[in-house]
């Protein structure tokens, strides 16, 4: 609060004034005023500060936090979901396999001459093969871990977006990143978000006809 | 095409698991000599040794990418005809153009099968004897 502020000091003054003078039909009127200059300096006060923070946000490098809130944070939530369904995806392969084989291995064992023959070695193979199933939990309790993550990361986007548009920016004028050249020759991952498949090929075969056309 | 199966690979990759998964495969493939660095910065000095027959490698790792590696493989008068293999995650247009230009000798996409990489190899060691008989 701005303590030099002359009409504040003045309108103290004036009421102090008119209390010790017991000007009764004075003294509301005066705390009236004294009330509206008050909300006038914290209105004054938080509109500085939003234009500070207006201009801090523009003068970040490259808007850094601009462009981290509109396009980074719902970039790594993207990969986050993707990583959940590529674990999702990985862990019922493997356990389709795995059933597909403890069948087999069943089939084995139900021969009398081989369960006969082998019976110790079918029996630690089951064991290996459970100890694959049990395995397949990190699927859960990843998913679980991720899923957190990508609710923390959402609520901060949320946040930092509304402090954005209430610092004044346009948030739909914030430009979308776009990958450079060094990025790209240092590599940027599996193209698992919508944006970043753009110019990715699909599969090995897209690649095979790339590949051949240019000689390979 | 009869593929000398007692040469000297080398496996590049950051990721531990994926290195187990690649000389595993190569191992069903009938391979047996493996070596193993985890970025390019550690395998170049490997590979300077002249030891290695045959070089797999990823793109994306921390301090010395693949591309960087098959590079410095391609610029080397030894080297130079080493055969090289990438396997990655990497499947842009003008990254799969960059490779061929560096002068890659496969390109695979993860995630790969067993007989993705078995077709890469051959035809890589078939161009490899074309290359000699020429």
């Amino acid at each position: 609060m701005n303590q030099q502020d002359p009409a504040l000091l003045e309108a103290a003054q004036q009421l102090v004034w008119a209390l010790q003078a017991q000007q009764t039909e004075q003294i509301a009127p005066l705390i009236d005023r004294l009330n509206q200059l008050q909300e006038g300096s914290i209105y004054t006060q938080l509109s500085t500060l939003a234009q500070n923070l207006h201009q801090t946000l523009d003068e970040l490098p490259d808007n850094t936090l601009l462009l981290q809130t509109k396009n980074d944070l719902p970039d790594a939530t993207e990969r986050l979901q993707s990583v959940i369904q590529i674990l999702d995806e990985a862990s019922h392969t493997t356990l389709t396999r795995l059933e597909n084989s403890m069948a087999l291995l069943s089939q084995l064992q139900s021969s009398p001459e081989i369960a006969a023959a082998h019976s110790s070695v079918l029996q630690d193979l089951r064991k290996e093969l459970e100890a694959i199933l049990s395995a397949q939990a990190y699927q859960d309790l990843t998913g679980q871990v991720l899923n957190r993550v990508i609710y923390v990361l959402s609520a901060l986007e949320q946040s930092l977006m509304a402090l954005i548009i209430s610092a004044g920016h346009d948030y739909a004028a914030i430009p979308s990143r776009q990958l450079t050249p060094e990025q790209l020759k240092q590599g940027v991952g599996p193209n698992v978000t919508q944006a970043s498949r753009q110019d990715a090929l699909d599969n090995q075969a897209d690649v095979d006809d790339l590949l051949s056309e240019l000689g390979i | 095409m009869q593929i000398n199966r007692d040469m000297n690979i080398l496996v590049v990759d950051d990721f531990s698991t994926m290195r187990r998964i690649v000389k595993n495969l190569l191992k069903e493939l009938g391979f047996s000599k493996f070596d193993e660095a985890d970025d390019g910065s550690t395998a170049w000095p490997m590979i300077q040794t002249g030891k290695y027959d045959f070089i797999v490698s990823d793109w994306n790792m921390p301090e010395m990418t693949g591309i960087e590696l098959l590079r410095r493989v391609r610029a080397d008068a030894q080297l130079k005809d080493t055969p090289f293999l990438l396997i990655t995650a990497e499947a842009k247009r003008s990254q799969i153009l960059e490779a061929a230009q560096a002068g890659v000798d496969g390109y695979i996409v993860k995630p790969f099968t067993a007989a993705t990489l078995n077709e890469k190899i051959q035809k890589i060691f078939e161009r490899v004897a074309q290359r000699q008989q020429a």
